[in-house]
């Protein structure tokens, strides 16, 4: 996800600074009517009131064809049921693939290349009429459209035709990959096995879109709901999301949403550190209050860590994420392996987790998978570093590879300041490795810079910080964009940035796709990983730990390992 | 020009001249007490600058060492201890997530801030002399010409243009001089129409046209009858002007695009710090304190030499001037 620029956001943050020595003027609540209850998180759930979610992206292209999400995002999945999604539990539970339109996660069949799903029985849309298996083959078949790009790749990668198709505004006879055979029946065909296709089906681009409301680019203004809720308004291409309950949803055939509040008010556009004063005052409108996107950050943690009060109202989670250091071996010294493992060695995993704010917002990591079970995490520790870095053993292995007299090597990081891959894990790595003779020069560079030169082929630097997000919680799209040689992109955003391309890893993942059992096929992602960091083509520094703030009034409090932060459809407020 | 104001101005002028002129402004300086104390608290800052390794070696530290130890990872990396950490070691405690010592990066950030100011200041100065006299001196056209490009500069908005030019250079390039350079490049045009003024006055009197008229060129006039003459406006300007050049640096810095870490500057320490005004108070005020300090105290002897350059104000003072009694009784 792209970041507000460095200055917008500092200009923004000493605003913030003078709002708050002005009295709290500017950042007060902005509905005092419904009076906070007091009644604090404890207590059964029970339906009704106005659940109010202050964030600062808005929630732009809310067209299930152009959202990118993971599992079918948080507020998006409110209003967009899809063929399955995710278990709305916590922690490891709440990893795993679920049915939600579909009556069960697919039948498998021809080597986990087709994938047959059957609707259950009187769903509606807001208006009352039926979803059909017609309206989501048409739904999935509009992202193909130029016009409504934004989504993950994969449909055009592993639907049969999809390569080439233009999308229905274009091209009116659809894709033959995705056969209805009836209006509860929807067939995909794949051009190579994929056992994962269930965790794509959770995607919003499953959600059924009917041909006839279609307004293309004009669509997320009012997308046709399918789920809880309904968009009674969208101001300034979602700064402002107003949804209300959709009648036509039954509770009944959705056993995921809960649905408690009648009414969602999403306000986006707000400062970071004005969503964290507003949801720690906990006023008015702002008791029943979440956010979706903002995290705690360091300085914030310290200040809720003195206060009981407030730290019970800290939501904790896991998303499957990894901060590394890539290495590019084009790029000398690093093609020497004893290089890369040298600088494996000299990392100080203390100083760069305090950098990312701390072991509560951090943890050290040593292997590429994220540390939960759906990911199939095998722990391994190649390069053993300790807690604050081997500098004598770094040593050791600079001199074995010639190195001796010390080495001079420069690190590219993004000037995105309280950013994963900010200046100060930067210094600390520079300060790290001084220790072992190695002189790190700092290349900064703003944040689209950034992301364009470490994402080419032909720009990519040698020595750079990097990160990674699970599209779905398994090792595939964890392991396959970055280590399957035939993902090597010459031209356009590369994401194999070590250029590996081994063909026994390329065929142990090519195995790995036909399993449709997804534990076994997790099992076997787990010890593929601790095979590739064998090769050092990163060093894995951290997975970071979310810590949201929620509003006194806030109940059912439900934080997956799928998405790590609070599901709003779960959330209740009375 | 009647012959009273003749006089009055030829004698001003040997009373900036070097010898015993600059004794005088030295004891019409010290009269003041603000800009006596000022200048102390100056001199003090710039030994610390100068004496940063010396200094930070006497405390046993550096600006860069991470000290992982000193601060509550699980807090968001707070320092432990009272203060931010103060300890006999750390004199001024630590810096938050990191553990850097305090004291070695505000002394080693003094360097920046003030040696940047001053490269800025020294630029602003040679630029708005050069423009000025050439204004002044030469052709009608010229001057029309570096007027219109003073205008022109007056009316640029300093900050903007700094974080455009900042943003597009080179990141090797080293950042320091370069924030120099553009502080300085940019903020010239105050200086020029001051001397352009002040070269105008000065071209209609006698000592400048009776120089002219022995056939001396015009670069020799100005460097040797104008520039003296300049030298209290030149000098009160940039006494003024070296302070806001500081607070310049610290807002480059603290807009995110001015020093690079993990070189300190007061700026940049106040950047770092904004998100902690909370939860380690002193972090964020011992840089704030401090640029304040040092702001403070160049405006007060700013406005001390300015005082001690104008022979009016400075027979106020009834130090130092010889003919300020005689004048006044007039």
């Amino acid at each position: 996800m792209r970041q507000p620029s460095v200055i917008s956001r500092r200009v923004a943050a000493s605003t913030a600074l003078l709002a708050l020595v002005a009295g709290l003027a500017a950042c007060g609540p902005e509905d005092t009517k419904s009076a906070a209850a007091g009644s604090g998180a404890a207590g059964e759930p029970k339906k009704g009131g106005t659940l109010t979610v202050l964030n600062s992206n808005p929630q732009q292209d809310f067209d299930p064809a152009r959202l990118y999400t993971s599992g079918g995002g948080n507020v998006p999945s409110l209003v967009f049921r899809t063929l399955t999604t995710r278990n709305r539990e916590d922690g490891a539970e709440g990893a795993k693939v679920v049915p939600d339109l579909a009556t069960d996660l697919g039948t498998p069949s021809e080597n986990a290349t087709v994938w047959t799903y059957t609707l259950k029985e009187g769903q509606k849309y807001e208006d009352g009429t039926a979803i059909t298996s017609a309206d989501i083959k048409y739904g999935i078949e509009r992202s193909f459209a130029a016009e409504l790009s934004g989504g993950a790749p994969y449909l055009r990668d592993w639907l049969i035709g999809g390569a080439d198709y233009q999308g229905p505004y274009k091209d009116e006879k659809g894709l033959d990959s995705i056969e209805t055979p009836d209006d509860r029946t929807i067939v995909f065909r794949l051009n190579k096995p994929e056992g994962e296709f269930p965790y794509l089906a959770t995607q919003t681009q499953t959600t059924p879109v009917p041909q006839a409301k279609d307004t293309g680019t004009k669509y997320e203004e009012h997308p046709v709901s399918s789920g809880p809720y309904k968009v009674v308004s969208n101001e300034n291409d979602g700064e402002r999301l107003v949804l209300e309950r959709n009648p036509h949803w039954s509770a009944a055939t959705d056993e995921e949403r809960k649905a408690y509040p009648d009414r969602i008010d999403v306000r986006s556009g707000l400062d970071a550190a004005v969503i964290n004063q507003r949801l720690s005052a906990s006023q008015g409108a702002d008791a029943a209050a979440v956010t979706t996107d903002t995290n705690l950050g360091p300085a914030e943690l310290a200040k809720v860590g003195n206060d009981k009060k407030l730290a019970a109202r800290v939501g904790t989670g896991h998303f499957g994420y990894t901060n590394y250091i890539a290495f590019n071996p084009k790029v000398k010294p690093f093609d020497d392996p004893k290089v890369r493992q040298a600088i494996s060695y000299a990392i100080d995993r203390t100083s760069v987790v305090n950098a990312a704010g701390g072991s509560s917002l951090a943890e050290p990591a040593t292997t590429f998978l994220p540390e939960r079970d759906s990911f199939g995490h095998v722990p391994y520790d190649h390069f053993p570093a300790g807690r604050t870095g081997d500098p004598a053993k770094a040593k050791e292995l600079l001199k074995e590879a010639g190195h001796g007299k010390g080495l001079t090597v420069t690190l590219t990081h993004s000037n995105d300041k309280d950013f994963e891959t900010s200046p100060e894990i930067a210094t600390a790595i520079q300060a790290a490795l001084k220790k072992a003779g190695i002189t790190v020069e700092l290349q900064g560079l703003e944040s689209n810079d950034y992301s364009d030169t470490i994402r080419s082929a032909k720009k990519e630097p040698g020595f750079f910080l990097s990160h990674w997000g699970a599209d779905w919680p398994s090792g595939g799209p964890f392991l396959a964009p970055i280590f399957d040689g035939r993902q090597i992109v010459r031209d356009g955003a590369n994401f194999n940035s070590g250029f590996l391309n081994d063909p026994e890893v390329n065929r142990e993942i090519d195995e790995i796709n036909k399993i449709t059992d997804l534990e076994a096929a997790a099992a076997r992602w787990g010890a593929l990983d601790k095979k590739i960091g064998e090769q050092a083509l990163t060093v894995p520094l951290f997975h970071p730990v979310y810590k949201r703030l929620y509003g006194e009034d806030v109940k059912n409090v439900v934080i997956s390992d799928w998405t790590g932060v609070l599901d709003v459809s779960q959330i209740a407020v009375k | 020009m009647s012959e009273a104001l003749l006089v009055q101005e030829a004698g001003a002028a040997p009373a900036v001249a070097p010898a015993s002129g600059a004794r005088s402004f030295w004891r019409r300086l010290r009269a003041q007490r603000a800009a006596s104390a000022a200048a102390l608290v100056v001199l003090l800052l710039v030994l610390t600058a100068l004496a940063a390794p010396l200094l930070t070696a006497l405390a046993g530290q550096d600006p860069n060492t991470y000290h992982p130890d000193l601060v509550d990872s699980a807090a968001g990396g707070v320092p432990i201890g009272s203060f931010g950490g103060v300890s006999g070691e750390h004199w001024l405690g630590v810096e938050p997530q990191t553990g850097r010592d305090l004291f070695a990066r505000i002394v080693y950030g003094a360097r920046v801030s003030l040696g940047v100011a001053l490269v800025a200041t020294a630029l602003q100065i040679a630029l708005g002399l050069v423009i000025g006299l050439a204004a002044a001196l030469g052709s009608r056209w010229l001057d029309q010409l570096l007027g219109r490009i003073t205008d022109i500069n007056v009316a640029l908005p300093v900050m903007v243009i700094a974080l455009a030019l900042l943003a597009i250079v080179p990141a090797a390039f080293p950042r320091p001089v370069l924030i120099a350079l553009v502080i300085g490049g940019i903020g010239w045009s105050g200086m020029s129409k001051i001397v352009r003024a002040q070269a105008l006055t000065l071209k209609s009197l006698d000592f400048v046209a009776a120089a002219r008229l022995s056939g001396r060129g015009t670069w020799s006039v100005a460097r040797r009858e104008l520039l003296p003459s300049l030298a209290a406006p030149v000098i009160t300007y940039a006494a003024l002007a070296f302070p806001t050049n500081i607070i310049v640096e610290a807002a480059l810095s603290f807009l995110g695009v001015g020093i690079k870490p993990p070189t300190p500057s007061w700026g940049q320490m106040l950047t770092e710090a904004d998100t902690w005004y909370q939860a380690a108070p002193t972090y964020l005020l011992i840089p704030a304190g401090l640029l304040f300090v040092t702001v403070l105290a160049l405006t007060v002897l700013g406005e001390g030499v300015r005082t001690a350059l104008d022979p009016r104000a400075a027979s106020r003072l009834r130090v130092g001037t010889r003919t300020g009694g005689k004048e006044e009784s007039a």
